[in-house]
């Protein structure tokens, strides 16, 4: 099991990552005949607990496969590869106000991300990779943008910390 | 096969590959974002790669789904400003957390209670867009708003 856990402490090749994930969207139209998405996972969800959809569906189940295979990757890896903390925002916002400062932050981040997911008919996976897989103008326009706004908005904030 | 079990398995298969690629770190996915790191964009262009020969040459077959049955098939959308402006927002959103949907599921599953912040966001905010779309499309009724052009389809309905 240790070299297991020594194997999978360090990332694979890009390239390789790329490989499986541009498998894996083959993989979902092969057999389902559906487009990768993980924020799908989340609407699914939201509107079945919502009462708007009579069923969670496939988004759903993938969405738990997700959180399954990220644990069994921590089990086998033997802990967490995520830091300790919070990264920027644990570091820069310090002392008893951390959790309801760093709490508010993520929860906006967080609205932002299923907002402006759910307009631009896709997340990272959904049109970053699946979408632009497929050849979809949307998808190419909205990962160039988010590309570029999570940059240009990275950087300011980098400038704002440091 | 049940539809559930293979979603679950190729759910699994792409948990497992984010968390090994470090995608679940938001420090990771920062230096991605600061550019010094190429990881991202070299993992990203391989995956758009693979997946647009892989996908072309299923349907160059005549593949069924495995599953389901149908011919695979799939359609594009033409570029229209929500997709610009949510991307947008997407991505301020995106730099704040140094995470997106599917590692913030992986962080979860990591012990990073954090990504309960996150998650509770994601969620407020997919209402928040339901209701926008739901109070858009009931407004046709009224005289003033029930030009054809404003009769969209529900975007959620499209959401990958």
């Amino acid at each position: 099991m240790k070299r297991v856990s020594d194997l999978l402490v360090t990332r694979p090749p890009a390239f390789v990552l790329g490989a499986v994930l541009g498998l894996i969207v083959v993989a979902v139209l092969a057999t389902l005949n559906q487009r990768l998405g993980v924020l799908g996972g989340y609407s699914a969800v939201v509107e079945r607990l919502s009462g708007r959809a009579p069923s969670f569906g496939w988004r759903a189940s993938f969405l738990l496969g997700v959180f399954g295979g990220s644990l069994l990757f921590s089990a086998l890896a033997g802990g967490s590869t995520v830091g300790a903390g919070y990264g920027w925002l644990t570091r820069t916002f310090t002392g008893d106000w951390q959790v309801l400062v760093v709490g508010v932050l993520l929860l906006l981040g967080g609205v932002l991300i299923g907002y402006g997911a759910k307009a631009a008919g896709g997340c990272t996976s959904g049109n970053g990779i699946c979408g632009t897989a497929l050849g979809s103008p949307a998808s190419f326009a909205a990962t160039a943008t988010f590309m570029a706004t999570a940059i240009a908005v990275t950087f300011a904030i980098d400038s704002l910390i440091t | 096969m049940s539809v559930r079990l293979v979603a679950i398995a190729l759910g699994g298969l792409f948990g497992f590959a984010i968390s090994w690629g470090q995608f679940t770190d938001p420090d990771r996915i920062r230096e991605m974002l600061l550019l010094e790191d190429a990881y991202l964009y070299v993992m990203m262009g391989t995956a758009v790669a693979v997946g647009f020969v892989g996908v072309r040459a299923l349907r160059r077959m005549g593949t069924r789904a495995l599953v389901t049955g149908e011919p695979v098939s799939w359609t594009t959308s033409g570029v229209e400003r929500r997709h610009l402006v949510g991307a947008a927002i997407f991505g301020v959103g995106w730099a704040v957390t140094d995470a997106c949907p599917a590692p913030i599921a992986g962080q979860l599953a990591q012990g990073t209670l954090w990504s309960l912040f996150t998650i509770a966001g994601v969620a407020i905010g997919i209402v928040l867009f339901l209701r926008g779309e739901e109070r858009r499309l009931a407004r046709p009724a009224t005289p003033r708003a029930s030009a054809p052009s404003q009769a969209r389809p529900l975007a959620s309905a499209q959401t990958p």
